[in-house]
C-alpha cells in the first residue's frame, strides 16, 4: 500500500466552534497546503467530497455524520481534550481513525494526517476484502453441489470432480463459483465435461 | 522598555539567552563554532549603542546527550528566566527542547540545516531545509554526474529521512539509489560500506553521515579513489549537506579534496559583507580564522535576536516575532528574511568544493530560497489542475 505523505490540494472540514483552540491545527493545515473550512453544523451528503473530517470529539453528537461509523468516506480524526472513555468511545464509533489532542502541538497534525490515512485506506481495503470472502463463502454450497453433479454424472471421485470444476472455471476465465452456478443452472451441459 | 537614563549613562534592558551547544562529544567541533559564533555576536551588540538591550548569556554543554538537552533547556526556561534559546544541532536535540519553548512561552533559535517537515511556532529556524539544500543540490549532481547515488547517512532521522527524500526525488528525475547505508556518528568501520560501493558502482554519493564516521568514510573512499580512478571526486564525488570547515581539521584533508559539501554560507564567499564579517572577527579573536556556516549561523541568529528584542522593547516571543517577520536583516551571507508562515528563513545556496588548505571553493551559487518545509512547492504545478473549489 502507497502511504500518503503530501496532502497539497486536498479539502478538509473542520467541525469544531470557531475558536483560539485550533488555530494551530489551522495553521499546520495551512502550511501543508490543504484548504479547509471550518463549521459547527452537521454536514450534508455534498460534504462526502471532502478529502478528510476533523471533529471535535469533546462537543459533538451523532447526527453531525450524514453516515454511519462504519461507512465514513474519508479519513475522519478527533480533536479532544477529554479523556473519558465515553468520548473516545463516540470518536470510534464515528469513525476515527486517528486523534490529536488538544491543546493541539504544531508536530502533532502531519504525522496525525498521513496515520489516520494509512489506517483509513487499510479500513477501506480491509472491508472490500470482507466482502469478496463473504461472497465466497455464499457460493461455497454451490460448488459443493456442482462437484457432487460431476461425480455421480462421471462417477469419479470427489477430487477428481474438483479438478474438473477448477479446469473449466480457468478454461472460460471465471471463478469456480461461477462455474458451479453455471453447470448448476443447466448454462453448461456436463456431457462437455472431461 | 527600551534603556533607562541613569544620570548621564544608559542602562540597557538585558535579555537572559541560552546558548546550549554540545561543544563536548561526536560533534563538538560544530558546538564549538557555534557557541564561538553566538559569542562574538554577544560582544557586537554589548558595543552596539543603536541596540537598546544587551545579552546576558547562560551557557550550557549538554556534551551530546539528548537528555541532558532536556535537562538544560528545562533550567534555562524555568530557573534562569531565560525566554530565548540559541541552541541545538542534530534534530533529536532539536526536537528534546520544542515542548519545554512550547511549554514555557520561549523561542529556540535553531540555525542548522536539517530534514524538514516541521514548522514550529516556538521556533525560528535560519538553517536550510530540504528545498534550500538537497534539492538544488540534485538539481546540479544529476545533469552534471548522471543519475545513480549511493546514499550514506547517520543512523538517526536527518540521514533517513534525507535517503527517503533522495530516493523520492531521484525516483521523479528517472535515477535510481543504488544502495543506502546508515552509520552511528561514532562508527568508524566502514570498510564493508566501501566495498559495497565499489561494486555497485553510482554516479555519485549523497553523504549525510555526521562527524567521525563521515571523516573516515572520505578517508576510505579517498584510498579506494588511488586503486580505481573511477571514484575519484571528478568522476564520483561525495557530496554532504551537512561539511563545514570547523570540521576540515578531523579530516585528512588530501583525502577529501575536490569533494563537496553544500550550505548557505561558506568562508570563502565573496561578498563585501563576508569581507567585513570575517575582519571584524580576526579582529576580536586575535588572528585569522576559517568560519563556518555554524559560526556565521548561530551568530547570525543571535544578532537577529538582539535586533528585534532591541526594536520590540522586549523578548516577549509574540511581539519579537512580529518585528521579525516584517523586517530585512544584512546578514555575512547577504539580506535575509524569516518567512511568518513557517519562521524559516530564505537561504542561498552555494556549492563547496574543498580546498587542500582547508577550504572550499564556491563551485555554484543560487540566490535566497524561500523554505518550503514540507516540500508541497514542486508539486504545486503538478496537483494543481485537480486541485477543487472550496464552497
Amino acid at each position: 500500500m502507497t502511504v500518503a505523505l503530501n496532502f497539497l490540494g486536498r479539502r478538509a472540514i473542520v467541525l469544531h466552534q470557531q475558536d483560539g483552540s485550533i488555530s494551530r491545527l489551522l495553521r499546520q493545515l495551512s502550511l501543508l497546503g490543504i484548504e479547509f473550512q471550518i463549521q459547527w453544523h452537521p454536514l450534508e451528503s455534498h460534504d462526502a467530497s471532502a478529502d478528510f473530517i476533523f471533529v471535535d470529539a469533546d462537543q459533538g453528537w451523532n447526527e453531525l455524520f450524514p453516515w454511519g461509523g462504519d461507512q465514513t468516506p474519508m479519513p475522519i480524526i478527533a480533536l479532544l481534550q477529554s479523556e473519558a472513555p465515553g468520548r473516545v468511545a463516540w470518536a470510534i464509533e464515528n469513525g476515527a481513525s486517528a486523534v490529536i489532542t488538544k491543546p493541539v502541538v504544531a508536530a502533532a497534525v502531519y504525522p496525525t494526517l498521513v496515520m489516520g490515512t494509512a489506517v483509513f485506506e487499510q479500513r477501506k481495503a480491509a472491508a472490500a476484502q470482507a466482502v469478496r470472502l463473504n461472497e465466497l463463502i455464499k457460493m461455497r454450497p454451490l460448488v459443493h453441489r456442482a462437484v457432487q453433479a460431476i461425480q455421480t454424472q462421471q462417477i469419479v471421485d470427489e477430487n477428481h470432480a474438483y479438478n474438473t470444476l477448477r479446469d473449466m472455471a480457468m478454461n472460460r476465465r471465471i471463478t469456480i463459483e461461477q462455474m458451479a452456478a453455471e453447470i448448476l443452472a443447466g448454462a453448461v451441459t456436463l456431457n462437455e465435461v472431461g | 522598555m527600551g534603556f533607562i537614563f541613569l544620570g548621564w549613562s544608559i542602562v540597557r534592558k538585558t535579555i537572559k539567552v541560552g546558548v546550549l551547544y554540545s561543544e563536548n562529544g561526536p560533534y563538538g567541533s560544530m558546538g564549538r563554532d557555534c557557541r564561538d559564533g553566538a559569542d562574538f555576536a554577544i560582544r557586537e551588540i554589548a558595543n552596539d549603542p543603536s541596540c537598546s538591550i544587551q545579552i546576558e548569556p547562560v551557557y550550557a554543554d549538554p556534551a551530546g546527550d539528548p537528555r541532558r538537552y532536556l535537562e538544560e533547556s528545562r533550567a534555562m526556561l524555568r530557573d534562569q528566566g531565560c525566554r530565548q534559546i540559541v541552541g541545538t544541532i542534530t534534530s533529536q536535540a532539536r526536537k528534546e527542547v520544542i515542548p519545554l519553548v512550547e511549554k514555557y512561552d520561549g523561542l529556540l533559535w535553531y540555525v542548522c540545516a536539517y530534514e524538514g517537515f516541521e514548522a514550529n511556532e516556538n521556533v525560528i529556524y535560519t538553517g536550510t531545509c530540504p528545498n534550500q539544500h538537497l534539492i538544488p543540490l540534485l538539481d546540479y549532481l544529476l545533469p552534471t554526474f548522471g543519475k545513480k547515488a549511493y546514499v550514506v547517512g547517520a543512523n538517526f532521522v536527518w540521514g533517513w529521512e534525507m535517503s527517503r527524500i533522495a530516493r523520492e526525488l531521484l525516483g521523479h528525475a528517472g535515477g535510481e539509489v543504488l544502495g543506502e547505508h546508515y552509520l552511528p556518528m561514532d562508527d568508524v568501520e566502514v570498510d564493508r560500506l566501501v566495498a559495497d560501493i565499489a561494486i555497485k558502482r553510482p554516479n555519485f554519493i549523497l553523504n549525510n553521515l555526521v562527524g567521525p564516521s563521515s571523516y573516515a568514510f572520505l578517508a576510505a573512499i579517498a584510498e579506494l579513489g588511488k586503486r580505481d580512478q573511477a571514484f575519484r571526486p571528478e568522476n564520483c564525488p561525495v557530496v554532504s549537506c551537512d561539511l563545514a570547515e570547523c570540521e576540515l581539521p578531523f579530516v585528512k584533508v588530501d583525502s577529501a579534496v575536490g569533494q563537496y559539501s553544500v550550505g548557505p554560507y561558506f568562508d570563502s564567499l565573496q561578498t563585501e559583507e563576508n569581507r567585513l564579517f570575517k575582519k571584524r572577527v580576526e579582529a576580536w579573536h586575535g588572528a585569522e580564522r576559517r568560519l563556518s556556516v555554524f559560526f556565521e549561523g548561530a551568530y547570525t541568529a543571535m544578532k537577529l535576536l538582539a535586533a528585534s528584542a532591541s526594536a520590540a522593547g522586549t523578548d516577549d516571543p509574540v511581539a519579537l516575532k512580529a518585528v521579525l517577520h516584517a523586517a530585512k536583516y544584512d546578514t555575512p551571507h547577504g539580506p535575509l528574511r524569516i518567512d511568518a508562515r513557517t519562521n524559516h528563513a530564505a537561504l542561498p545556496f552555494h556549492l563547496g568544493r574543498i580546498r587542500a588548505d582547508g577550504g572550499f571553493d564556491i563551485a555554484l551559487s543560487r540566490p535566497a530560497i524561500t523554505a518550503d518545509p514540507y516540500l508541497t512547492f514542486g508539486q504545486r504545478e503538478a496537483v494543481r489542475p485537480f486541485l477543487r473549489v472550496v464552497q
